[in-house]
């Protein structure tokens, strides 16, 4: 080899290892500022590779995978998202490979908010109803949280999954208290009014109605005009207000004999047995709340936070029960779901 | 010596205007990133981001078609018209035949990725206000997004520049189909090159032998994915010019490495 060869060479190598701490470097810097690309390909076939390699590649057409890696992500993403409509209409969209395929639009384009919000849709209310298994059920509850709380951290400054995942807890766990942790989080960002009242039905339906109050003290100052806030205000003030008072005061007796006068009239109230077995437990008449819980529970099917009291406080007391996938998912998160007595300070009004 | 790679060049870049293919490919980006706009409303509610993804995404790809095509046919057709026994028996080296040629090209690019990017510019200005309106929540991003998509065109060039390096030496030592098809592997493998990092992970069970062969790859591979920040664009983030500095300046030292194995290939082969 001439030697203008070997010196030519020998320049190439050492300017590949020059290369490498720059390399280095500019990786590094992509990393800190945020500029690599959201999901990484290799996350996305071991994503793969862990679930059903068959099912993985099912309607992964080479299309995709060309505009995939001809660097049009999204337009993949959305030939996909297409896709899992294509087997919407076929009645599939609840199989695992369009359930595969949602997740895959999400790991693709994770901005995209639409994707996040029917796949946990999917899963949470859809895939929930399908078995009456109630562990099988906590799972998919468990899922539908997890792939908000997924889509969350890759949007945080939006309101819109702040806002499903606390519709979640709210509506299909009926966690109130977590589910106003993410209605907070949402209002900290541009959001739609409705958002601000959602946080007060969370505290009336724990119940906690001196915060329920505050929360729609809130919107009403907002905006005079809002008539829900403004109605709500009036029902707690005129039905829970005077009970919970006598509550705070240790006062149970007399407590439970005012929202008593109330359920006369309305016996189905579930607010107002969700008062009447909250302030129960508090006095610890046991007995009484896991009837108050179980009638509210067994009045709307819906019901899952009477449900799940009835059944902790069946188990409390012995009373043969069967779980709820609420319960069972509350279980696993760690949440205790026993009545926290609040300090006097709390009752403001 | 610059004078006769000068002329290469210029002579390049007056020859590959008149590659009807190349304007037609520049034509079909023209209309893709024209109509990036249609495409938006296939997102409902991230229509901005589909713009840049349809937009940008067009002028990195075609950008690098235009690349992988001409970079090819560079020198393969001045061997094949003979014209190159002219051009070396003048006073003109093999380097700078090389240099010169793969300025001309990249001149060229340039000029293709100026034309998409204005076109790019206007679909941009015409529409986006539209979107932005219509989500006041991104009126920061949307602010941020004029300059950063300057600086993701900058990069985009330096990116296609250098896929023009590696056709331009992949012509030298292959025949045309084959140069194609290698040029398109290395800008596909290398826009996954974090793949075979991790593959070479000691933790995924890979051989040995194996782990080093995928290390060195992912040293040796040009890292085609720090060119695009279309992420950073999207999210509103600040690309500081530090960073676009130190990865225009990665491109460049690829680019050198890539011209000179070019070279020492190019000056050994019987033409």
């Amino acid at each position: 080899m001439k030697p203008y060869k070997i010196i030519g060479w020998l320049a190439v190598i050492a300017l590949i290892v020059a290369i490498q701490p720059l390399d280095r470097s500019v990786e590094y810097n992509r990393l800190i500022l945020g500029l690599q690309q959201p999901t990484p390909w290799f996350q996305i076939a071991a994503r793969g590779a862990a679930g059903d390699t068959e099912l993985a590649v099912t309607g992964v057409t080479g299309v995709i995978v060309g505009a995939a890696l001809g660097g049009f992500r999204e337009v993949a993403a959305t030939m996909l998202w297409m896709k899992t409509h294509e087997y919407w209409h076929k009645g599939e969209a609840l199989q695992a490979k369009s359930l595969w395929l949602m997740r895959l639009v999400t790991l693709l384009d994770p901005h995209w908010l639409e994707p996040w919000r029917v796949t946990a849709w999917h899963l949470a209310y859809n895939l929930y109803v399908e078995t009456d298994d109630p562990e099988l059920r906590a799972k998919y509850l468990q899922m539908g949280v997890d792939c908000l709380r997924e889509g969350v951290s890759w949007n945080p400054d939006r309101y819109d999954l702040y806002m499903e995942l606390g519709w979640t807890y709210f509506d299909k766990v009926e966690d109130f208290e977590e589910a106003n942790k993410w209605f907070k989080a949402a209002m900290r960002y541009p959001h739609p009014e409705y958002v601000d009242r959602l946080v007060g039905h969370a505290y009336e339906r724990m119940p906690d109605v001196p915060r329920a109050l505050d929360a729609y003290d809130y919107c009403l100052k907002r905006d005079p005009q809002d008539h829900t806030a403004k109605g709500a205000t009036l029902t707690i003030r005129e039905r829970y207000l005077w009970p919970w008072y006598l509550a705070e005061q240790g006062r149970y007796d007399e407590a439970l004999e005012a929202i008593n006068e109330y359920l006369l009239a309305k016996p189905s109230s579930s607010l107002g047995l969700h008062v009447k077995g909250h302030i129960a437990e508090r006095a610890g008449k046991l007995r009484l709340a896991y009837d108050t819980w179980k009638l509210a529970g067994d009045i709307s099917a819906l019901d899952f936070l009477a449900q799940n009291k009835a059944v902790e406080l069946a188990h409390e007391l012995g009373i043969e029960t069967e779980d709820t996938a609420q319960y069972l998912y509350m279980q696993k998160m760690g949440k205790d779901l026993k009545v926290t007595i609040p300090g006097r300070d709390r009752m403001s009004r | 010596m610059m004078r006769p790679i000068l002329r290469v060049a210029r002579a390049t870049f007056h020859e590959a205007w008149r590659r009807r293919f190349l304007n037609g490919i520049l034509l079909f980006a023209i209309l893709i990133i024209g109509s990036s706009w249609v495409f938006a409303y296939l997102q409902p509610g991230a229509e901005l981001q589909m713009i840049i993804d349809i937009g940008l995404g067009a002028i990195r790809f075609f950008g690098m078609l235009i690349a992988v095509f001409m970079g090819t046919r560079l020198i393969p057709d001045e061997i094949e018209r003979r014209t190159i026994h002219t051009i070396l028996a003048k006073p003109v080296s093999r380097a700078q035949f090389v240099f010169g040629k793969f300025l001309g090209g990249a001149a060229t690019i340039a000029v293709n990725l100026a034309l998409m990017g204005i076109a790019f510019y206007i679909v941009f200005a015409i529409k986006a206000p539209e979107f932005a309106a219509a989500k006041p929540e991104d009126a920061f991003i949307f602010a941020a997004m004029y300059s950063n998509i300057a600086k993701a065109i900058v990069l985009a060039l330096f990116e296609i520049w250098l896929v023009l390096g590696i056709a331009v030496v992949a012509s030298t030592l292959f025949s045309w189909v084959l140069s194609v098809i290698f040029t398109f592997v290395i800008y596909f493998v290398g826009q996954m090159s974090d793949f075979f990092q991790q593959l070479s992970d000691p933790g995924r069970g890979a051989s040995q032998i194996a782990q080093v062969l995928l290390g060195a790859l992912y040293r040796v591979l040009p890292h085609f994915e720090i060119f695009d920040i279309r992420e950073a664009i999207l999210q509103g983030t600040y690309t500081p010019w530090g960073t676009m500095l130190q990865t225009m300046g990665q491109g460049a030292a690829y680019l050198v490495v890539v011209l000179l194995i070019g070279y020492l290939v190019f000056n050994e082969r019987e033409v």
